[in-house]
């Protein structure tokens, strides 16, 4: 475990110099992050222009989950997608062997080795938003809703993790599994409001098949003292599973492999 | 003239034909945005008990139908490969062609959109049976709509090459193209209907070419609006065009003069 730990704080460490390099288009970066954030924002307060509450969310509510919306966002474009993209190209190229001959599990190098650190900013955009909202809530958190929120935000994690880590492992059979991100890519965006404003398929494909949506609202629930302990347990136990098959499909395709080049 | 479109048209139609399935996947994104804008002005209707503004949720259904038609026959996106065509000095052959690039341009956006149209159409007809949208314009509004669209798709295009030939300036587009993009997010008439933005941003949304790509096309469609009204959009879309060619022709012959064809 400290193993991979020290491995892990290494990777960072490779993709911060890397990053350093170029400091001007760090800058401009965080400066377009910044003017998506703050259109967003802009976009929920014309809503709530005209009303006090979206399907039961107030404004205080509605900013915490665009909040936790950037956050999950951000957090998933800086570990997870960076990893599965240089996946499939490393299938294709075959250059997949060089990583496999590394002394060390294959998922975890394969999903954890690249990270878009730039993407931190978007994280921290999303915490400022959500702790706006939580300011704004007026009531103070409990321990317990604490705790909820931060359970609720790794198994979203999690299960978005699961849906990567299968996508990519299509890629020993499919060529073009790119296609696939960008369907999860499409659905995403929709995840900025609660799934639950949402008509019948989006809602069933944000909470299932692209759980991004559930990522982000029952975090936001937990915090908006609107979380039900059965959704949460629901949502954990999906996780559970959802890791499960995801290592066993993971360990499957790697088997199928043949390497390109070889 | 049409001998040379006739060959573009060939050519973009071929090179298209090879990308179906990702290009059918990118309309995803065409689709779900207003969907979302749409279900959460409808949970603000009901919030309301109905109306916001005058529309009704069934006339949110219809605007956002038609907002979805709108940008997708609007909307062009070849402007976002000039970054990469001027870095690698790919825009230098296109240079040598005894005809303006633009026409290329032109051509592909065309046959993009009569490739997608067929898929389009029926989507954005299940959106508005979903969410039971009502049509409520009158056959001149209609009418007048058409040459509203024009205007947008040719305003929208050319500042999106306004934009573009940053490019000539700056290897960092993408600040600008986002700053483009989120502006016109927030006024091209997505986010809300342009008759629902407070004050000072309806003023504002007017004051900016957005709203002319897409919000007014959508809102003549959408009908409720007076004939002078109407005329009255027509002739800011007029002036917008007007000003974004000139501005096209001036960056582009500004840049021209920038451009020194790296890899050339």
């Amino acid at each position: 475990m400290r193993r991979y730990l020290r491995l892990f704080m290494l990777f960072i460490g490779v993709e911060a110099q890397y990053e350093l390099q170029y400091r001007a288009n760090l800058v401009a970066n965080v400066l377009q992050q910044a003017m998506v954030i703050v259109t967003s924002v802009a976009a929920v307060l014309i809503l709530f222009s005209y009303t006090d509450s979206l399907n039961g969310w107030s404004i205080a509510q509605m900013l915490v989950l665009l909040g936790v919306y950037y956050v999950v966002q951000g957090m998933i474009d800086l570990i997870f997608r960076p990893s599965v993209e240089r996946l499939m190209e490393q299938v294709r190229l075959g250059t997949l062997d060089y990583a496999l001959l590394k002394p060390i599990n294959s998922q975890f190098i394969v999903t954890l080795r690249h990270m878009r650190l730039i993407q931190l900013a978007n994280v921290a955009l999303g915490l400022v938003i959500a702790v706006a909202g939580v300011v704004r809530l007026g009531e103070g958190l409990g321990a317990l809703d604490v705790l909820a929120f931060i359970v609720a935000l790794a198994t979203g994690f999690v299960l978005v993790y699961c849906l990567l880590l299968v996508i990519a492992t299509l890629s020993f059979w499919f060529v073009r599994v790119e296609n696939l991100l960008v369907i999860y890519g499409a659905f995403v965006d929709a995840a900025r409001f609660p799934v639950d404003i949402y008509p019948g398929w989006l809602r069933v494909t944000l909470s299932s098949v692209i759980p991004i949506g559930l990522a982000v609202t029952i975090p936001a629930q937990a915090i908006a003292g609107r979380l039900a302990p059965e959704s949460l347990a629901l949502m954990l136990a999906a996780a559970v599973a959802a890791w499960l098959f995801s290592g066993w499909f993971w360990r499957r395709g790697l088997r199928s492999y043949t390497g390109a080049s070889a | 003239m049409i001998g040379i479109y006739r060959a573009l048209l060939l050519a973009s139609f071929q090179s298209a034909s090879q990308y179906r399935v990702t290009m059918f996947l990118y309309l995803l994104f065409s689709i779900i945005r207003p969907v979302i804008f749409l279900a959460a002005w409808t949970a603000v209707a009901a919030a309301r008990g109905g109306t916001v503004g005058g529309f009704s949720a069934a006339d949110f259904a219809m605007y956002y139908a038609i907002v979805t038609l709108v940008a997708h026959l609007v909307t062009s996106w070849n402007a976002y490969e000039f970054e990469f065509e001027v870095q690698h000095g790919r825009l230098s052959p296109k240079l040598l062609r005894p005809m303006h690039p633009l026409h290329q341009w032109i051509a592909e956006n065309l046959v993009w959109k009569a490739f997608t149209l067929p898929v389009m159409l029926p989507v954005i007809v299940a959106i508005a049976v979903t969410f039971n949208a009502r049509f409520t314009a009158e056959p001149w509004q209609v009418m007048l709509f058409v040459p509203s669209l024009l205007l947008g798709a040719a305003i929208q295009f050319l500042w999106n090459w306004i934009v573009a030939t940053a490019a000539f300036w700056t290897t960092r587009v993408n600040a600008v193209t986002t700053l483009s993009d989120r502006l016109g997010f927030m006024f091209a008439g997505l986010v809300a209907p342009l008759a629902l933005l407070p004050e000072p941003l309806h003023t504002i949304a007017y004051a900016l070419p957005f709203a002319s790509m897409i919000g007014i096309p959508a809102e003549i469609l959408r009908g409720g609006l007076t004939p002078s009204d109407v005329l009255a959009r027509l002739a800011l879309q007029g002036v917008w065009l007007v000003l974004c060619f000139a501005g096209y022709q001036a960056v582009w012959r500004l840049g021209l003069r920038q451009y020194s064809a790296v890899g050339a």
